[in-house]
């Protein structure tokens, strides 16, 4: 019985809301959320235009009917509620359905309970739950964005609902309004909480497949099955090894072509190439090579098989790699046209993507049916390993590579007798490839430098041979290579792998943004038990996961930098004069009698008659009442007072300051028809 | 009295604040988006400064009494002008009652109102006690606190005026006639002047009249009557104690219309005080500071239907 009184205490209408600024900040909020949705393709602009007509107009209706809301609308409303509720769960539990497409029917949920729901928002608690309903909105948006650009919408939400929050202060407190200096000191303690949240907080991470995409982009079909595309801008051109006056894709590295010409670089500019939200960041894999021949390396031995059946594919265990390891889920959203490779961290067991087949080979590269181009969204679930050193130092020898896969992982084109020699003058303490690897790695670290801005080597040349034994300046081809090959030297399996680096971290979007200069080369090293461990000599620090906070500052460091000081600092200083000024003029507080005075004043300047000098207050009124017509004589009444209080000392009680002050605001504001209804109220 | 400041009615605002946070940490958790994140942080900052924020704003709020009468009657309407730094919501606590809004609602409005409230039992009060209030600055959550506020001075809250006790006004007039007669004209002529609006026309002297030419009435000297003494033996009941003194205030109130000179003699925290009184007013604060007679409350019961030996 509790309970039941509890819910019926809980049902009982609340007192009518009067103000028409709460319900107006209210209708911008919701507008502002339904916006962002719209802009995020979650509900067409028809739809949004008209949910937006239909809240305005609900919200109009509310209003009128705010004192005795009709019964008849708050059952069509809980009729709406309950068929569109209804439908959100026949439409996400449908057999035909993909779970991933929960959140287009929840938008049109929340957008719909919004829309019926503003036909019946008499009290102060009603348009708090628009307030809370456009949040879950924004929520459903914000899970789809990926630039900055919707930080527009987040900016005008935010504030309408600020604006409607302190609307509700002033409703509930009759009154109530905060001073600007205090509003500023209540928004900056928002801030700061929400601030001090973001960076302690670690970044939420995805750890359902519920919200996992697949999306075609402008790429189009390529002509030969499992050959690699995306050249010269063009996502369906095949591609060509790179060559020294060949041209530079977009996200063009010249290693996405089927081999890697380690002689050459090329100039690969910041464009933005793909987008990536993972749970942690990992080298994203694009291909791996086992084949050197002194110049390039190429991919032999692998067999590739072609995977036929729904997204998502179910991708056969990489060689070396078993179930365990931490999940990780990362979807792709392709920026500009790049190479037909599905690009993954590494040991990808699952993939979601746009087509009905793809290329896989047991070297862990997945080669897309279709051209990558703008708009392309794939997701990809990889089981990481990521052992210890101390595993690794002891990584038994149970598991062994197949002959094939360990002699082409062994394979060098000729002998190596100084590299072999170095190799083992290096390495001569050490008694596991672990040590192995990372004395080589810090041996490089120690002697050799990264540049790009070297001439490419000439024809012939064997890149390790030049590079470890020249002037030991190179990239992250011939640094990589040249450690592949002293591994290989000293019998340790070994494979070249290239891809992307994670790129940098954007906290705001949650996303790495992968540039076209951070394609990048690698070595893998296989350890028993483990499978293929990556290494990166050309980074010698290891890279660090990037705490939010972190990364959050080193972005607004950078933003600060970009910011230009001049018309900024222009801009401030008008506002820093501005903002004095309009201290210094209302710093002074204004009597009730001033006040009047000030509003009576205003009035009669909007009706073209401004005081004159030498007009008296009675007078100056007096002629306001006989402009305005009304012939009640509400100036005048409130002239007497003033005039008494100016020059004959006798003040008023302050309630009636305060009604008098009240009656010339109205009188200012020309609700002649609010004063009338004031002075004769209706029993 | 505590600073700190107490939650009202908590429940609801914090399951909301949580149910929604939840729901956005489950979107956030699945989708992964830092905008969600962003968002969520923003949220959660307005829910925080919205549920605890009053909490402070309360705690440093300054509120005192800027006016306030010195004489006032139980059950009526006394006017008492509050300046607050803040939007407050003030409800008053006992002997008074009242609700109000008061403080600054705009940047130039004076933060000085006058809230009407009610004591609802007779004493002498130097302080006030209230219940302050506020949700500012986004009406999520009430957080009131209490505090005693001094008055500026000490005020006298007279009991309210009950019905005279009849005994005594007719024990010189047992036959009923002149139950409700109150004797207006008593004296000893001393002169007469001219009539003034006001004046009894059983006092109109024809004879001096006649001899003046215009409306003339008797001057009556007062009477020298001994004055009527009153005890006023309180109770230990309050609300018996408050009845009494109203019976009291009302008999006395009769007296003085009768013109009678009016000896109280009362109980106070200082002692027996047997003094006259001049007027209502003065009455009610007399009864106002009147307290209990613990020693004689023995008698009080006899004397339960008058209150008067």
């Amino acid at each position: 019985m509790r309970t039941l009184e509890a819910i019926k205490r809980a049902n009982r209408p609340g007192p009518p809301e009067h103000s028409i600024r709460l319900r107006a900040a209210c209708f911008f909020t919701v507008t502002a959320a339904i916006a962002a949705c719209a802009s995020m393709g979650e509900v067409s602009d028809a739809a949004a235009f008209g949910a937006i007509g239909l809240v305005a107009l609900g919200m109009v209706f509310s209003y009128f009917t705010r004192r005795h809301p009709p019964g008849w609308v708050k059952i069509v409303v809980a009729a709406a509620a309950i068929g569109v509720s209804v439908w959100f769960v026949h439409a996400v539990s449908a057999p035909a359905a993909d779970v991933t497409s929960v959140e287009d029917p929840l938008t049109v949920l929340l957008v719909s309970v919004l829309v019926v729901h503003s036909f019946h928002v008499p009290s102060r608690r009603d348009l708090m739950f628009s307030l809370a309903a456009s949040a879950g909105l924004m929520a459903v948006a914000g899970a789809q964005a990926i630039d900055l650009i919707f930080g527009f919408y987040v900016v005008a939400w935010a504030g309408c609902t600020v604006w409607g929050l302190i609307e509700m202060w002033a409703s509930a407190s009759d009154g109530g309004r905060l001073a600007p200096t205090r509003l500023g000191i209540v928004l900056a303690t928002v801030i700061a909480a929400a601030a001090a949240i973001f960076l302690v907080l670690p970044a939420p991470q995805v750890a359902a497949k519920l919200n996992l995409l697949a999306r075609a982009g402008d790429g189009g079909s390529i002509g030969v099955p499992g050959a690699l595309a995306g050249d010269a801008g063009s996502p369906s051109q095949l591609s060509r090894p790179g060559t020294p006056g060949g041209p530079t894709r977009v996200g063009g590295y010249l290693g996405f072509a089927g081999s890697l010409n380690t002689a050459l670089r090329g100039n690969l500019g910041d464009t933005v190439v793909m987008l990536v939200r993972a749970q942690r960041p990992s080298y994203w894999v694009g291909e791996t090579f086992n084949t050197w021949n002194g110049e390039s390396w190429s991919a032999t031995d692998s067999a590739t098989q072609t995977l036929r059946q729904q997204s998502p594919f179910v991708l056969p265990l990489p060689l070396g790699s078993n179930a365990s390891g931490q999940t990780d889920l990362q979807t792709f959203y392709v920026a500009n046209s790049t190479a037909n490779l599905v690009f993954h961290a590494q040991s990808a067991t699952e993939l979601w993507f746009p087509s009905s087949k793809i290329y896989y080979s047991t070297d862990d590269t997945i080669v897309s049916p279709i051209g990558l181009g703008k708009g392309a969204i794939y997701s990809v679930e990889s089981t990481v390993r990521t052992p210890t050193a101390g595993q690794l130092r002891t990584a038994g020898s149970d598991e062994q590579l197949p002959a094939a896969v360990e002699a082409s992982s062994l394979q060098l084109p000729h002998a190596y007798p100084r590299v072999a020699a170095l190799a083992e003058k290096i390495t001569a303490g050490d008694t596991n490839n672990y040590d192995k690897v990372e004395s080589l790695i810090a041996w490089m670290g120690a002697h050799t430098h990264y540049s790009t801005d070297i001439p490419p080597l000439p024809a012939g040349a064997d890149t390790v041979d030049e590079f470890l034994f020249g002037n030991r300046v190179g990239f992250c081809e011939q640094i990589s290579t040249s450690l592949a090959v002293m591994l290989r030297s000293i019998g340790v399996p070994t494979r070249e792998a290239v891809g992307y680096v994670p790129g940098p971290y954007d906290p705001i979007t949650d996303l790495y943004q992968v540039r076209a200069n951070d394609a990048h080369a690698w070595v893998q090293v296989w350890f028993p038990g483990f499978g293929w461990q990556s290494f990166d000599p050309t980074a010698v620090v290891p890279l660090a996961n990037p705490a939010p906070g972190t990364a959050a500052l080193a972005y607004i460091g950078h933003a600060l930098r970009r910011i230009p000081i001049v018309p900024v600092g222009g801009a401030l200083l008008t506002f820093v004069v501005a903002a004095t000024f309009l201290h210094w003029r209302r710093s002074r507080p204004l009597t009730w009698a001033e006040r009047i005075a000030w509003s009576a004043e205003r009035a009669g300047r909007r009706a073209g008659r401004p005081r004159r000098p030498d007009e008296t207050f009675s007078e100056y009124a007096a002629t306001l009442d006989d402009l305005t017509g009304s012939g009640s004589g509400a100036w005048r009444e409130l002239a007497e007072p003033v005039e008494a209080s100016a020059y004959g000392g006798h003040h008023p009680p302050p309630e009636a300051q305060r009604q008098m002050v009240r009656r010339a605001r109205r009188l200012r504001a020309g609700r002649q028809r609010d004063e009338d209804r004031d002075l004769h109220p209706v029993a | 009295m505590s600073r700190l400041a107490r939650p009202s009615r908590n429940a609801a605002p914090v399951a909301v604040a949580i149910a929604v946070l939840g729901i956005w940490w489950l979107v956030a958790h699945n989708g992964g988006s830092g905008w969600v994140q962003a968002m969520g942080d923003v949220v959660f900052g307005t829910l925080f400064i919205g549920i605890l924020g009053p909490a402070v704003v309360l705690t440093c709020a300054k509120i005192n009494i800027v006016s306030a009468p010195v004489d006032c009657t139980a059950g009526t309407p006394a006017d008492i002008s509050f300046a607050a730094s803040t939007r407050l919501r003030v409800c008053a606590r006992t002997p008074f009652e009242g609700e109000a809004f008061v403080g600054p609602v705009g940047r130039r409005q004076a933060p000085e109102h006058a809230v009407a409230l009610v004591p609802q039992r007779r004493g002498v009060l130097d302080f006030v006690t209230l219940d302050i209030a506020t949700a500012s600055p986004f009406a999520l959550q009430w957080w009131t606190r209490r505090v005693l506020l001094p008055l500026p001075s000490t005020l006298y809250v007279a009991p309210r005026g009950g019905r005279p006790d009849s005994f005594h006004l007719r024990a010189h007039d047992d036959t009923g006639a002149a139950i409700d007669w109150v004797q207006t004209d008593a004296g000893q002529p001393r002169g007469a002047r001219p009539y003034q609006p006001g004046d009894s026309r059983r006092r109109v002297h024809w004879s001096a009249t006649a001899h003046a030419g215009e409306l003339m009435v008797r001057e009556l000297e007062r009477p020298s009557a001994e004055p009527v003494t009153l005890t006023v033996v309180l109770p230990q009941d309050p609300q018996e104690a408050d009845r009494v003194a109203e019976r009291a205030l009302g008999t006395i109130t009769r007296f003085l219309e009768r013109g009678s000179n009016v000896l109280l003699a009362t109980l106070e925290a200082s002692g027996p005080v047997t003094a006259s009184v001049a007027d209502r007013r003065g009455a009610g604060r007399r009864l106002a500071r009147a307290v209990a007679n613990a020693s004689a409350n023995a008698n009080a019961n006899a004397n339960a239907d008058t209150g008067y030996p």
